[in-house]
């Protein structure tokens, strides 16, 4: 009884085994000064198999409507996972709603798309899947056209330990990938660890982008920290950022229902900002220096402008050029031409 | 008539919105509308905000709100419930936190409020409704503008 009971569980200890070796966790790497305020659901752990059947997903243009579209299409990873456009074109040809975001360091972040309403990496990855004027399909028929394949459903079988490929599961593989996405080592990086020299106009444009002026203005700050702070250079925040006086895009109010809401989107991050033009939301200004120059001469009055936005000051040339300067050693080479970030079907 | 009808609906649907949630370790989580947080008892304390001017803040005591929700403050605040705090969150998504001691009158001499007035006026947009007010706390930081959430949590 003893003996054939010992013979099971150590069975069923090579069969845990033998999971993990066909199909190990995925070796996360967080940089330390990202910190671990993050959540990976208990039901999608990160694997190897997962990680890489999301890079195919992703890569993918079968989970579009007319194969022409996949994620990449307007997350190309040379773009820091941008497109280059204001409004991006799906297979409808008519343009989208909003700017493609930057696919950087989404581990971090708690409230996904320009107005936040999606809570997670796995209730993200369809939408744009389903959305007419992205990829079109609806994700039952994009698993079935997966299930016909020869390729799929022995990649699922190896992530999942099933080959019924569901929206569920493409989900899951599609986040896992996402999750790999991390940025961490830019030139600014390098200089927090000594190994980079900031140029001179970089150091002021750092110096001006942490700190806030003081009341006599003695000293000088854009204090674009506050809200892009952090070593991710982003927090989970909504804010109006003065763009119009009476803005056309509700934004998060959509999703909160409150009227204070109103025009508020996303606090993106900055990391490869240099790489993700056009900015904002509309996609409506074409360089660094637009933007610096809205947020120096043309914040809008409205409503539900930000608090943080009232009273800031305007900046000399010297300044927006130093600004600019430091935004550029956000730039993460590392990150945009990581092979395994890369488009499995060219490189595997 | 129809507009009419649909004026009133949508003014009685946002006048019923939640103003304020209180959840997580709590015996009763609430959500709390604007007429609910108007009949708990108001206090004024007197603080110095970031333009170094002294201001009367008028509001109800965090801790009214903490023990309405049922959560272990006063005699319960001991042994591991001790290691709870309450984490503050804004409408924009900005967050502070305080341990349940810095907000019980039982530890701690200053009262924290809920702020709804300065001065005797509601407060302005992108502050109000609600802003918590940390009467001698050297740094505004934790002075949470438009107070949406108080989530109570176990430290793990």
């Amino acid at each position: 009884m003893i003996r054939s009971l010992s013979l099971i569980l150590s069975l069923l200890l090579l069969g845990i085994a033998f999971a993990f070796t066909i199909n190990p966790p995925y070796p996360l790497q967080i940089p330390n000064t990202f910190g671990h305020r993050y959540t990976i659901p208990a039901d999608n752990p990160m694997t190897v198999e997962g990680v890489a059947l999301g890079r195919y997903l992703f890569y993918d243009s079968l989970l579009s409507k007319n194969n022409t579209i996949s994620c990449s299409s307007c997350h190309r990873q040379a773009l820091a996972f941008t497109d280059g456009f204001a409004l991006s074109i799906g297979v409808s040809g008519r343009p989208t709603f909003r700017n493609s975001m930057s696919l950087a360091n989404l581990l971090w972040v708690r409230d996904f798309f320009w107005d936040g309403h999606s809570k997670t990496l796995e209730a993200q990855a369809l939408i744009p899947l389903a959305h007419p004027d992205e990829m079109g399909l609806a994700p039952e028929k994009a698993a079935q056209k997966l299930q016909q394949t020869t390729f799929y459903p022995l990649r699922f079988l190896k992530a999942f330990g099933t080959d019924q490929i569901t929206p569920e599961l493409m989900a899951k593989a599609l986040a896992q990938f996402e999750r790999t996405l991390i940025s961490a080592n830019s030139p600014y990086d390098q200089h927090l660890q000594g190994k980079y020299t900031l140029t001179p106009a970089e150091k002021r444009g750092m110096d001006l982008f942490m700190r806030g002026s003081n009341r006599e203005q003695t000293i000088r700050g854009a204090n674009c920290a506050h809200c892009h702070g952090g070593a991710q250079f982003f927090q989970n925040r909504f804010h109006n950022n003065g763009l119009d006086a009476s803005p056309l895009d509700p934004g998060r109010q959509e999703v909160t229902g409150f009227d204070e809401d109103f025009a508020r989107f996303r606090v993106p991050t900055l990391r490869n900002i240099a790489l993700t033009a056009p900015y904002m939301h509309d996609g409506r200004f074409k360089t660094l220096e637009d933007v610096v120059n809205h947020y120096s001469d043309h914040i809008a009055q409205s409503t539900t402008l930000s608090a943080d936005l009232r009273g800031m000051i305007a900046l000399t040339a010297q300044e927006r050029q130093d600004l600019v300067a430091f935004l550029h050693t956000l730039t993460d080479q590392e990150f945009i031409r990581n092979p395994a970030f890369g488009n499995p079907f060219l490189r595997p | 008539m129809k507009y009419l009808l649909l004026s009133f609906l949508l003014i009685s649907a946002a006048s019923a919105q939640t103003v304020l949630k209180i959840t997580g370790e709590v015996s009763k989580p609430l959500h709390l509308q604007a007429a609910d947080l108007k009949v708990m008892p108001y206090v004024e304390v007197k603080a110095t905000d970031r333009d170094g001017q002294e201001h009367r803040y008028s509001g109800v005591p965090v801790i009214a709100l903490l023990r309405k929700a049922g959560v272990t403050v006063g005699g319960q605040l001991r042994g591991e419930n001790l290691v709870k705090y309450a984490l503050v969150r804004a409408a924009d998504g900005y967050e502070v936190l305080f341990a349940l001691p810095e907000l019980d009158p039982e530890f701690s001499a200053r009262t924290i409020i809920l702020a709804e007035s300065v001065d005797g006026a509601a407060l302005p947009a992108g502050t109000g409704p609600y802003r918590l007010v940390v009467p001698e706390e050297k740094k505004p930081a934790r002075w949470i503008r438009e107070v949406r959430e108080i989530e109570i949590r176990f430290a793990k």
